[in-house]
């Protein structure tokens, strides 16, 4: 029987998670193996987290077209997602985890040991050098190769050089240190998943929905939690701010809040980093701290 | 420049009539701009809304960040199903059911207003509804993935006019909807930026409080289909207004006044030069577009004089 290889990456909309699954399926179908990749379709939007998809395999046709939800291989694109999202959900035991983390492995050993191989790279810091932006798609595809053997690494660079044409050099440099760097701890020997609870959105089924979809609940959309969006949180510092209010004026999520001593706060339930009160600040009272630093 | 009133928070109503929890793209400056038009209209209002953007991130079922009853339309029948809930209004105000203090306002997107619904536009225009009808353009189709539309300006890069050896973008000029609404004679036409709010908040209530019909032109910058950092989203729609890209204006039966008339326009360079969407342009088309910016803008002053006079 032929192998099927099915693979979720994580990421957040504009991260190239996409992207690192189209050269993945490419370069399998370079060695002539069968591939699909696509992405998770929803209403999120830049900066919210998504998921893509590929299944390869070695000999036969795939006819599954369905998302994956029991991968063999799990890839997550940016750290801060490990604290929203249960990236370890439906992984297969023997499975492979690959995290990008400035943490060591030992670190996330501690968080995410399980039933399978798990791989960390400092992705970010690689892409910060070799392509002077934080994107970690490329460096995360050299990872996952290096860890899993699903394709050559060899294959990766026909498809890296038709997606990124000029950039694509600097592209397989990344995907070239990430391969070399990844550090790998065999599989762990507990056979337990690591107990994590994250908020659960539990969904009316159709037949309790009103005709034509109509929704009695005005403004429920405050239930629903955007700021797990943000990757830099707006910091106030008081003593600059003049509480004039300008933060307040141009949220596009409306959820800057004046507190009782007047001073202003973002609501961190909603705010997606956009960044427009820090530069709107007449004082510049307001400067955004990367997220995994706040 | 609009002078900010120091103390925002005193002028400003507190309630959000547009809910957070909406999912429009970090730095959305459309759905600033429904945020800012919804604080002005407060909540005796009933919103027709095209599809588009702002309503995929506002209405994913079972969720609404709607705090005042709202109808999806279809793309090309938005000011007909506006004009039909005008009419039931007043049907049901006859009959002291309902009031005419209700006001009903639709929006949507520049591809749902300039090109697809502009027929039915026209129509509830020319017909004198008491409506409001506010287009947020985002001057491209977006929620589908940056299609270029007839409101998407002279250069613009989009996923149709792409660049490259054959397209250098946009080959067409952006279609003059505020001239094309001026010309249905309607008691009131305005253009507006989320940059200046409180400019912009004035007009919704006028445009509300007129009896017939109302239109406004928004200018929206979207960062996702214009290419540019989430946090410019507001710099970039003042620097429209200061280079004459996009100026800001009121046509008050028929009698135009220019709201922000900067002493001296900046060189749209200054504008176009942030915005990836633009970042192929020759020199010979930023000069093409800023000619064609300061004879509109020309244009505009003369009309704006020309009722001074009187
Ligand atoms: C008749 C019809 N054609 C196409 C579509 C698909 N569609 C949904 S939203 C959209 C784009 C809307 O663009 P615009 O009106 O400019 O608003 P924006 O999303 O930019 O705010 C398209 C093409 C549709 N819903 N109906
Ligand atoms: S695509 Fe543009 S208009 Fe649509 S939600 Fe994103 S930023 Fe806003």
């Amino acid at each position: 029987m032929s192998k099927l290889t099915e693979i979720r990456w994580h990421g957040r909309g504009g991260q190239g998670a996409v992207t690192s699954a189209e050269v993945m399926g490419l370069s399998a179908i370079e060695e002539g193996k069968f591939a699909q990749a696509f992405p998770s379709f929803g209403p999120e939007r830049r900066g919210a987290p998504v998921l893509a998809f590929n299944r390869i395999s070695d000999s036969e046709h795939i006819r599954m077209r369905s998302a994956v939800t029991q991968p063999d291989i799990v890839v997550v694109l940016d750290p801060g997602l490990l604290g929203i999202i249960d990236v370890t959900r439906g992984l297969k035991e023997g499975g492979v985890l690959i995290i990008n983390s400035s943490k060591s492995l030992l670190d996330i050993k501690s968080e995410f040991e399980g039933p399978w191989t798990l791989a960390v790279v400092d992705a970010t810091a690689i892409a910060m050098e070799v392509l002077k932006i934080p994107i970690v798609n490329t460096a995360m595809l050299g990872a996952m190769v290096k860890v899993t053997g699903v394709v050559k690494l060899e294959s990766l660079a026909e498809p890296l050089g038709e997606r990124f044409g000029k950039l694509a050099e600097k592209n397989i440099a990344a995907c070239r240190r990430a391969y070399d760097e990844v550090s790998i701890a065999a599989q762990g020997a507990v056979s337990q998943r690591p107990e994590k609870t994250f908020g659960e959105v539990t969904w009316p089924s159709w037949q309790e929905l009103l005709p034509g979809g109509v929704v009695t609940d005005a403004g429920n959309a405050r239930s629903y939690r955007t700021g797990d969006w943000r990757s830099d949180r707006p910091i106030w510092d008081h003593d600059r701010c003049i509480k004039c209010g300008v933060c307040m004026l141009f949220c596009p999520e409306g959820c800057v809040e004046q507190n009782e001593q007047g001073y202003f706060e973002a609501n961190y339930y909603y705010c997606k980093g956009c960044g427009i009160c820090a530069r709107e600040c007449w004082t510049q009272a307001i400067t955004m701290v990367e997220e995994a630093k706040a | 420049m609009e002078t900010l009133a120091l103390y925002v928070p005193r002028l400003l109503e507190k309630k959000e009539n547009f809910a957070p929890g909406h999912r429009a793209c970090s730095g959305c400056g459309e759905a600033l701009a429904v945020r800012m038009v919804m604080k002005a209209l407060g909540k005796n209002v009933i919103v027709v809304m095209a599809t588009g953007c702002m309503e995929i991130i506002s209405t994913q079922l079972p969720y609404t960040s709607w705090e005042v009853p709202w109808i999806h339309t279809l793309f090309e029948n938005t000011a007909a199903v506006a004009s039909g809930v005008v009419a039931g209004r007043e049907a049901l105000t006859r009959k002291g059911k309902a009031s005419s203090r209700t006001k009903v306002v639709a929006m949507a997107g520049d591809g749902a207003t300039a090109d697809i619904g502009v027929q039915a536009l026209s129509g509830a225009l020319e017909r004198g509804h008491d409506f409001t009808y506010i287009c947020f353009d985002n001057e491209a189709y977006m929620n589908t993935g940056i299609q270029r539309s007839s409101a998407t300006p002279f250069g613009a890069a989009t996923t149709t006019q792409p660049v490259g050896k054959i397209s250098m973008g946009q080959n067409t000029w952006k279609k003059d909807m505020p001239a094309i609404a001026v010309a249905h004679n309607i008691p009131y036409v305005a253009t507006a930026s989320p940059s200046y709010p409180f400019d912009l908040m004035n007009k919704v209530k006028k445009a509300r409080d007129i009896e017939g019909p109302a239109y406004l032109h928004i200018l929206s910058v979207c960062p996702t289909g214009w290419r540019t950092p989430s946090d410019l989203s507001v710099r970039i729609g003042r620097l429209a207004v200061e280079t004459g890209v996009f100026p800001l204006y009121e046509v008050e039966n028929g009698k135009y006044t220019l709201n922000i008339d900067p002493p001296q326009l900046r060189s749209v360079e200054d504008y176009l030069k942030l915005q990836g969407r633009f970042k192929h342009l020759t020199p010979e088309m930023i000069k093409e577009i800023q000619e064609k910016v300061e004879a509109k803008y020309a244009e505009l002053v003369e009309k704006v004089l020309f009722y001074d006079g009187f």
